[in-house]
């Protein structure tokens, strides 16, 4: 017994070792945002600053326009959420519920397609985008981030559609419903959960995306806030504190919905080899 | 009896494909027909602007590799993933050995382990470079008061900037190992260790011939995933070091973007591109089949 006591003293004081070291750059952050600008660049660095000041929350909306990178994060997520449920619902309900030929070689390509590098298509993609017109525009950023989150939404729904009894649904087809009406009134509902996690990850997939912003965006109006802050740094002598504290703003969001979907998450990416 | 059935077979058929189609041919107009353009691509000489002009069949491979700073940069890819994931992979267990023990506040714990992984990775890597800050970093500066008089200007030079960068996808990856290995360990019963622990195994020797064996398959197929994440990461290079200095922190994601839309050297761009996706369609099919397998069981 004793000896167990032990072993939760040094799991806890490893636990907190550890947690310093990873939550490192956050703690920067923190002390960061919460200083004014003649105190970012001063030799030697502090940890807590001499005036704690909370006025860069206010501030660093009208110096950076952060309202309107916010705006375009948002639509561009949404949007990509919106055509992705569109996409993905109909085809996860046919993948897992219904019988036909060629269904075992498409799950199989979603999943492979899943893995690859939207880096290996940038290229393509961006002439397609070009020769239809749609470089510098919110739904080139939409098509991007719908195509690249399809294959594991599907994934990730059929999960939840497969697990539902066939005597439900055979149920409702003797009571004279067609296929379709019982996939929208009695299988979607559900599966509701699995569709809104699905849902939520595209939308933080879309958030988080760096890439085909970086390549598709030129105007700043369109400018996604991964990009903006991006782009803010380096140009001049970096104003740190504002930085941070855009950061920070942009990061709450996504942070509040990955918790909703953690646990879902993990058992997605591994196939049901981990249950929670 | 039979011709019902068939009928009716057919009739799911057809609303199969009219369901499935919509999400095939947006896939395939915008990653399986890229992905072949990308092909053609590295087969044709391109001008500046990326365009096909005439048909060089191999040569393009031939000349690209054959360029010392191709396998450089497709080595430094290989190590950069063996590195990461093993990284990924003994943090993650000793996290998830940490959160396996049974104390009061493991739950608020779990949920700040967490945070590097949610967090959007592209503010991350930004908050990094400024936390790497050679002269008025916290980093360098918290490493001195600890007694390292004299620590690396991180992103200055090859070498610690390949280390920094690393640490930086490392960071990232740590939690998705932490909590699929947290849930493994779990799922094992607690009656192994029990009758373990009556024939006076100690911790270590439990972990060793109850636990590992116990998450073996899982750990297989978190170790895959991370290697593909690994391998594919983009943003934490190109924000922090751009691939420098000196091109010492190029991957083979980053070389191909760089060689496309920076330097426009667009078939060096797409011989990059069909190598890389030869290697990744390699790699995702075994892991396909993997997922295949535990989903089956």
């Amino acid at each position: 017994m004793r000896s167990d006591r032990r072993a939760k003293t040094i799991a806890v004081a490893l636990t907190i070792v550890l947690l310093v070291i990873l939550l490192f750059p956050f703690l920067v952050m923190v002390s960061t945002m919460l200083r004014s600008s003649d105190e970012v660049y001063v030799t030697p660095p502090r940890w807590i600053p001499e005036r704690v000041v909370f006025t860069n929350f206010i501030e660093v909306w009208d110096q950076y326009d952060l309202f309107v990178y916010f705006k375009s994060s948002f639509i561009i997520a949404a949007g990509a959420t919106l055509l992705n449920t569109c996409l993905t619902v109909p085809a996860a309900y046919a993948l897992s519920r219904l019988r036909f030929a060629g269904r075992g070689v498409i799950l199989f390509l979603f999943l492979v397609v899943q893995m690859f590098s939207p880096v290996i298509v940038v290229i393509s993609l961006f002439k397609i985008m070009a020769g239809a017109g749609l470089l510098d525009t919110y739904l080139s950023l939409i098509l991007a981030i719908a195509v690249f989150t399809i294959a594991f939404t599907i994934w990730m729904m059929s999960g939840y559609f497969r697990s539902i009894p066939p005597e439900v649904e055979e149920a409702a087809l003797i009571d004279g419903c067609t296929r379709v009406q019982t996939m929208i009134r009695v299988m979607l509902p559900i599966a509701a959960p699995g569709v809104v996690t699905a849902m939520i990850y595209t939308f933080i997939f879309g958030w988080n995306e760096f890439l085909f912003g970086l390549s598709f965006i030129q105007s700043k109006g369109k400018m996604p806030l991964t990009i903006a802050l991006f782009n803010f740094v380096g140009r001049w002598s970096t104003q740190w504190e504002m930085l941070t504290t855009a950061a920070f703003l942009a990061i709450i969001p996504v942070l509040v919905l990955f918790y909703l979907i953690e646990k879902q998450l993990v058992t997605g990416l591994t196939g049901g080899a981990v249950k929670q | 009896m039979m011709a019902v059935r068939a009928s009716l077979w057919s009739a799911e058929a057809r609303l199969a494909y009219v369901l499935v189609l919509p999400a095939l041919a947006v896939l395939g107009a915008l990653m399986l027909y890229p992905i072949a353009y990308v092909f053609q691509m590295a087969l044709f000489r391109t001008d500046k602007l990326g365009r096909l002009q005439e048909f060089a069949g191999l040569a393009n491979f031939a000349e690209h590799l054959s360029d010392r700073d191709f396998w450089r940069i497709a080595f430094r890819s290989i190590y950069w993933t063996v590195f990461g994931v093993a990284a990924k992979t003994l943090l993650g267990m000793l996290i998830a050995v940490l959160l396996n023990v049974d104390y009061p506040g493991r739950k608020v714990a779990r949920m700040l382990f967490i945070i590097p992984w949610a967090s959007a990775v592209p503010i991350s890597a930004l908050i990094w470079q400024w936390v790497y800050h050679a002269e008025f970093g916290l980093l360098n500066h918290t490493l001195r008061a600890s007694g390292w008089p004299d620590p690396p200007i991180w992103l200055g030079y090859p070498v610690p900037a390949f280390i920094a960068t690393l640490w930086v996808d490392v960071w990232i990856g740590i939690p998705f190992m932490a909590l699929v290995f947290l849930a493994g360990m779990q799922s094992i019963p607690s009656e192994q260790y029990e009758s373990a622990q009556i024939d006076g195994a100690a911790a270590p020797q439990r972990f060793w011939y109850i636990t590992l064996p116990g998450i073996r398959h899982i750990v297989l197929i978190a170790t895959m995933l991370s290697s593909l994440w690994t391998f594919n990461d983009f943003n934490t290079i190109y924000i922090l070091t751009h691939g420098g200095p000196a091109g010492s922190t190029d991957i083979l994601i980053t070389a191909i973007y760089k060689s496309g839309f920076e330097w426009l050297k667009f078939s060096r761009a797409a011989v990059m591109a069909v190598v890389t996706f030869l290697i990744l369609a390699g790699v995702s099919i075994v892991y396909a089949r993997a997922y295949f397998r535990t989903e089956r069981n």
